[in-house]
């Protein structure tokens, strides 16, 4: 047996610290509250998507070679991040993780059946993809569905492209993202296959942990956002003449939900960061970070909102719009259920590890 | 951001084989004792390691170490975690703490035998009548011209029974000054009224409670100014605690206390595998195939590392209790055998999960309760004291 050791190095480089900078500021002043509400119930802001457009964001993390900015994972989850900070109405997760599965599409030299990709990477048109589409059959709730025309998913052993000329009906949910039906049995919907066989799975096995990192780094900022509103709220409110951040029962639960939105953050860091180098490494770090993230925006999410006491439940607090969010981001993936079948795999990858080192002791 | 396999040089290698051969040589491993973190690293391999500086790797080797890095440090806690072998030697928070306020005598009698190992310490913190409240402590010492006179109990004295000396909180005036009336002693163990009786705690470990009766002492045991023991003490707590600990690349960013009990949490998940491999359902499965069983270890798996992503201190109350959960948990899921001590008949690999159960519990107290950890981070999020 022999030692091996990871770093385990989490630090930002100077060019990703500016890029938080650019887009913090660009997301809280182009994406203000009032602009998330006047947003619902579609979930979806044209100017503001247009602002992302002009700011270069689509292509954020598409390789150079189809027609990107050469910025990695890494990046995607920083971008996400800020969007979940506020709760920014625009499909850029979803399609930017399309984007990437495009460009993985053409490198393995599939055939796009005369898809524009370039008016999908100037965000002209908007793309997303299936992420339980080798779990649930038939038809299935796409993220960015009720705006997307076209969509990535993978049926029987193949990649194929769902596209449609109008965008598919919204399915009312409570977080107001626009979400919808999509199925290739659906008469508006033309589906084309463009890549079959074992490559085809291995790149859709990457898309769905892209995706999942992409979703998890935007719970990653609701979670943020959340902790820092309860802790400000917490600091201000008095109740028997004290502010109630002196109470045990008060400052414990932040100290809870600080835990969790920095333990969600690094792991989906960390699982970016590998997913992008070392692929076959660990390949359930991606469900890891996104069933963890799930688990503390569910848990945390409740914890900020009962900060706030009567006015948590309110519909015209900020953080009960955080608190519907929620579910709308987290479980179209197919929540913790289609993430831990996944980590459990590694339950198997373990079982075989140990049994090579018992027979070596 | 980098999480990519390290590279070892020629000489880490030399390192690793070179620890190997001193553990092997020197230490059986004992499969039924999942938690170490309470044991004291095997005298043989002290005396091994002491020589060679690893026991402080990070010291220049002119003070007793080797002047290795943090990779190395890394190594060492790995390889011993390997072969399931305890490293705990003294609190090694107490060398820089005597570098900065030890005596000169001190400096030059009892420092250097701490850092080579050859002299063990203890701490004398916490009370019979109080734990997390330490500046409460009642534990008198009065001066007597050049000579101090000890008097009281302590309580949690882990390793009193067997240190040379207990780097001891005494109260050095009015008890209603709390943090102003405390000084730091390192007294010597085997000055006539000092004695350590046992404590055992859940899992099986030895703590003690020390009793001082009349204990003299001279002046050059004291470790600091006198009634500013708080700080003299607070500043190696912190470290404890895993505060300010950055993220350098190699090192869990989990806090010490936390990052070793990540390490047993590994081997609890790996037990738990274990077990369930070697259990059938009563259709003939794997237990491992179980969807139910297969669910509670992938949540065990997924607190894991959720536990080595968690930062600083907040990786003990973490840790601690992720631990305790999945403890709960896997010994209901391994029932009737999760009840059995390890070696009993039937109870190949729940013996682990069983100890592991008795073993959790107390790391959400030594060390600092979690509660108090969670008053540190509240601060550190810049909340108010608690009312």
């Amino acid at each position: 047996m022999s030692l091996t050791l990871r770093r385990n190095d989490y630090s930002l480089t100077d060019e990703q610290g500016q890029l938080v900078d650019m887009l913090r500021d660009l997301f809280t002043e182009q994406s203000p509250i009032g602009l998330v509400r006047a947003a619902e119930p579609l979930g979806f802001d044209e100017t503001l998507w247009n602002t992302v457009k002009e700011n270069g964001l689509i292509t954020i993390s598409v390789p150079e070679n189809a027609g990107g900015d050469g910025g990695g994972l890494v990046e995607l989850v920083l971008a996400g991040i800020e969007i979940g900070r506020t709760a920014a109405p625009v499909p850029l997760l979803d399609q930017v993780v399309a984007l990437r599965a495009f460009a993985a599409l053409s490198a393995a030299g599939a055939d796009l059946a005369g898809f524009d990709l370039d008016a999908a990477l100037a965000g002209d048109v908007i793309v997303s993809v299936a992420p339980i589409s080798t779990w649930e059959l038939g038809a299935q709730l796409i993220p960015s569905g009720a705006v997307a025309k076209a969509v990535l998913a993978f049926k029987d052993d193949s990649i194929i492209l769902m596209t449609r000329q109008t965008p598919a009906p919204q399915a009312q949910n409570e977080g107001c993202a626009p979400v919808a039906w999509w199925s290739p049995a659906d008469a508006d919907v033309t589906t084309t296959t463009v890549l079959a066989g074992g490559q085809a799975q291995a790149i859709w096995e990457l898309v769905q942990r892209e995706w999942r990192i992409a979703a998890a780094s935007s719970l990653v900022g609701l979670l943020a956002i959340s902790s820092e509103m309860a802790r400000e709220y917490a600091l201000d409110r008095k109740a028997f003449g004290v502010t109630i951040a002196k109470f045990q029962a008060i400052s414990h639960q932040l100290a809870d939900i600080h835990m969790d939105v920095v333990t969600a953050r690094n792991m989906t860091l960390k699982a970016a960061w590998l997913t992008e180098n070392e692929p076959k490494y660990r390949p359930e770090l991606a469900s890891m970070a996104m069933a963890h993230a799930t688990r503390a925006a569910l848990r945390s999410t409740t914890k900020a909102a009962h900060v706030y006491g009567g006015m948590g439940i309110t519909l015209e607090a900020d953080i009960s719009l955080f608190y519907r969010k929620v579910t709308s981001w987290s479980l179209v993936g197919g929540g913790m259920r289609r993430d831990l079948e996944d980590i459990a795999r590694a339950i198997d990858t373990r079982a075989a590890e140990l049994q090579l080192q018992s027979s070596n002791r | 951001m980098d999480f990519s396999q390290v590279v070892f040089t020629p000489e880490q290698l030399a390192l690793e084989s070179e620890i190997r051969s001193i553990i092997e040589a020197n230490w059986t491993p004992n499969y039924s004792h999942i938690a170490v973190d309470h044991d004291r690293m095997p005298v043989e391999v002290r005396m091994e390691f002491a020589k060679r500086g690893l026991l402080h790797p990070d010291l220049p080797k002119d003070q007793g170490g080797a002047g290795l890095g943090e990779l190395e440090l890394e190594m060492i806690a790995g390889i011993a975690d390997e072969y399931w072998m305890p490293t705990n030697v003294s609190n090694s928070m107490l060398i820089p703490t005597l570098e900065k306020h030890g005596s000169d005598w001190l400096k030059e009698n009892v420092l250097p035998g701490i850092r080579r190992g050859e002299i063990t310490t203890c701490l004398g913190y916490s009370e019979p009548d109080n734990g997390s409240d330490v500046a409460a402590a009642t534990t008198k010492a009065v001066q007597d011209g050049d000579t101090w006179v000890i008097n009281g109990q302590k309580m949690w004295t882990t390793w009193g029974n067997e240190s040379d000396y207990v780097f001891l909180l005494a109260r050095t005036g009015p008890v209603e000054e709390k943090h102003r009336t405390l000084t730091m002693f390192l007294v010597p163990m085997d000055v006539p009224g000092v004695e350590a009786t046992p404590v055992w705690i859940l899992g099986g470990g030895r703590t003690n409670v020390t009793f001082y009766t009349d204990v003299t002492i001279s002046d050059q045991y004291r470790v600091g100014p006198i009634n500013e023991g708080w700080s003299v003490m607070s500043e190696p707590l912190a470290t404890e605690h895993g505060a300010g600990v950055e993220t350098q690349g190699v090192a869990p960013v989990n806090g010490t206390m936390g990052q070793t009990f990540s390490r047993v949490f590994e081997k609890f998940v790996d037990a738990s595998i274990k077990w369930a491999a070697s259990r059938k359902t009563p259709d003939g499965k794997s237990r491992l195939e179980d969807p139910i069983t297969r669910l509670a270890i992938a949540e065990a798996m997924l607190d894991l590392e959720m536990c080595w992503n968690a930062e600083g201190e907040l990786g003990k109350p973490m840790s601690a209790e992720a631990l305790s959960r999945n403890a709960d948990r896997m010994a209901d899921i391994a029932a009737p055998e999760g009840l059995l001590d390890f070696g009993v008949d039937g109870s190949i690999y729940a013996g682990n999960i069983s100890s592991e159960r008795q073993h959790a519990p107390g790391t959400s107290v030594y060390g600092g309760t979690t509660e108090i950890y969670r008053n540190n981070l509240a601060r550190r999020l810049g909340l108010p004291r608690p009312y």
